[in-house]
């Protein structure tokens, strides 16, 4: 049961480059981390708020549309954040080898 | 005549006071009874508790794992959103869409400026040359030593050493903030790492000086004088080691006389004291097989540049007057085949490994910031040459100018860049990740004939540059953006460049 969830998790952060996976639920508050605390709280809090800008913003555009999947790319790595039922997934990879 | 008499007193009644006393009335006030009564409260039984807290785990993802089992619809959730997101992995980690893009957000100055000349109008009316220049470990004071460089006996010319604060609002180019007399030529110069108010120099007469910027009364803080340990020759280069105490500094130095000595600070005494000894000598150098190099002349080593490398505390590079380029190390235990002129330390032969000499007096060595295997050397015959500590020949050869090329320095900020600075007053700039070997920037503030003689990078502001030249000037010059900012793939770039094998 929770290993189901263990082992999507570890399929994710095997992909190649991955540096680390934040689970957080509707508020915010991080679930299942593979970072350390401080940071996990960090990408947790900020990206909630980037992600329900986002959010409005494309249903402000068309409201029966919705968001995705959110791709922030920094000179450093690229951020994925994916949405479904009020949980987020984001992912951290890292893009030079 | 005179009778007694009586009289009869006289009274007169005070109108107002009865008509006070006709307004006074009394009253009174009482409060109704208060009821109280008495209870007692006693407990019965007792129970004793306490409370501790437990060490914590710093592994917070196990906090959270065991706080609940899971929340509803993570399952789901994950079972939905796996597939997308592992597709974008994919597709992100292949993808070639954002492959040399790069945007910087900050303003981007396009072009070289000179941002100050500074002058020492005293220094300038007796033509003296600037003859080294060093910025302190804060980047906003850059100091001076003037000397002449084309005399070859003992120079008895008085000379300055001369600091200015850029970053002061009155700056006047005109005028440093602090000169130092000194009795000779002022040949090396170099700012202590950590303390920003002393600076190490080393003389035309051998001797090497420590100057305290901040006594201003009498600045010298400790000097070696003419001791039996101390140089006999011009001290061609002066750096700040770190001991082995940490934090602790000790200054070495480089004479052509062969020696190159390294010196601790005597609080105590205000003086130095000798650590370590090496000399160089002709017959211990390490030939290379390949080299067809003939010892001839004397048999000292006379060392013109030094080179510490800030990957490995041990080794230190030494160039010669005779073109030889050594690798030494500090821990090296053979002795010297020098004669022993009484010095308290016994010398001992640093070098480990010699590189393919060149012809001509090597002026400059300078190890990269972004490499622990190369470095660069530059000598009179105008080339710089990009050399890998493992290999005898050089990796590289760029062609500087066809006079002379005094000083060499790789760029603090771009692993792929050095300024040079030429006999003729021009400072070339190269970016070897650029196909061609034509240098990226020149410097050329006029006045063909005066050489730029040294020049420095601001480690702090590395926009600034300072060349200093043979008219006296100093120049602080503002780089360009192309010419400091990295681009992704340099250090890339120069891994590869060190891993090729020269044939």
């Amino acid at each position: 049961m929770a290993s189901e969830v263990e082992e999507t998790l570890k399929r994710i952060e095997g992909q190649r480059g991955v540096v680390g996976t934040v689970v957080c639920n509707a508020d915010g508050i991080p679930i299942r981390s593979s970072l350390d605390g401080v940071a996990t709280a960090q990408y947790a809090r900020l990206l909630r708020k980037l992600t329900v800008m986002a959010k409005s913003a494309v249903r402000d555009i068309d409201p029966q549309n919705d968001l995705t999947f959110l791709r922030l790319r920094s000179q450093k790595c690229e951020i994925m954040v994916g949405l479904e039922n009020e949980f987020l997934v984001i992912v951290i990879q890292n893009l030079h080898q | 005549m005179f009778t007694d008499e009586v009289l009869d007193s006289v009274g007169i009644e005070s109108q107002w006071r009865k008509s006070q006393q006709l307004t006074r009335e009394s009253r009174g006030c009482q409060t109704r009874a208060l009821h109280s009564t008495d209870a007692e409260v006693q407990t019965v039984s007792t129970a004793v508790s306490s409370t501790q807290t437990e060490p914590q785990d710093h592994v917070t993802e196990q906090l959270l794992q065991h706080e609940e089992p899971e929340p509803p619809g993570l399952r789901d959730f994950l079972r939905q959103v796996e597939d997308r997101v592992i597709k974008e992995l994919v597709k992100n980690a292949r993808s070639h869409a954002f492959d040399g893009y790069q945007v910087n957000w900050e303003d981007q100055s396009q072009l070289v400026s000179c941002r100050h000349r500074l002058q020492h109008p005293s220094a300038q009316e007796r033509s003296l040359h600037v003859t080294s220049v060093s910025w302190s470990c804060t980047g906003s004071v850059i100091a001076c030593a003037y000397g002449r460089i084309d005399e070859g006996d003992w120079g008895t010319e008085k000379s300055h050493v001369c600091t200015w604060n850029l970053d002061r609002r009155g700056l006047n180019p005109k005028q440093p903030d602090l000169v130092i007399d000194v009795p000779t030529t002022v040949t090396a110069l170099s700012f202590h790492p950590n303390q920003p108010s002393l600076i190490a120099g080393g003389l035309y007469t051998g001797e090497v000086v420590v100057w305290d910027t901040s006594h201003t009364q009498d600045p010298v803080m400790a000097q070696t004088g003419m001791s039996a340990d101390s140089h006999r020759e011009p001290v061609y280069q002066v750096d700040w080691v770190p001991l082995q105490k940490r934090g602790e500094f000790g200054v070495l130095s480089a004479s052509s006389g062969g020696r190159v000595l390294l010196w601790t600070l005597d609080p105590d005494q205000g003086g130095f004291v000798l650590s370590a000894g090496y000399a160089l000598v002709r017959q211990q150098v390490p030939h290379s097989s390949r080299s067809n190099y003939k010892a001839r002349g004397s048999s000292h080593v006379g060392v013109t540049a030094l080179a510490l490398s800030p990957w490995d505390s041990d080794i230190f590079l030494v160039g010669s007057e005779g073109g030889l380029l050594l690798k030494c190390s500090f821990s090296s235990q053979t002795l010297a085949a020098a004669p022993s002129e009484g010095q308290s330390v016994t010398l001992r032969a640093p070098a480990v490994f010699s590189f393919r000499p060149r012809n001509s007096p090597i002026h400059s060595i300078h190890c990269s910031p972004f490499h622990r295997n190369l470095f660069l050397s530059v000598g009179t015959d105008g080339l710089a040459h990009l050399h890998s500590l493992l290999q005898t020949n050089p990796l590289l050869s760029v062609r500087v100018s066809d006079s002379y090329v005094f000083d060499v320095r790789w760029s603090p900020t771009r692993p792929l860049v050095f300024a040079a600075a030429t006999g003729q007053g021009v400072v070339q700039i190269f970016d070897l990740g650029r196909r061609s070997l034509r240098p990226a920037a020149t410097i050329d503030q006029g006045g063909a004939n005066q050489a730029a003689t040294c020049l420095a990078f601001n480690s702090q502001n590395p926009h600034l540059l300072a060349v200093g030249k043979t008219d006296g000037t100093v120049n602080i010059w503002h780089l360009s953006a192309d010419l400091t900012e990295q681009s992704p793939r340099e250090t890339v770039q120069l891994e590869l460049m060190a891993r090729e094998v020269a044939e």
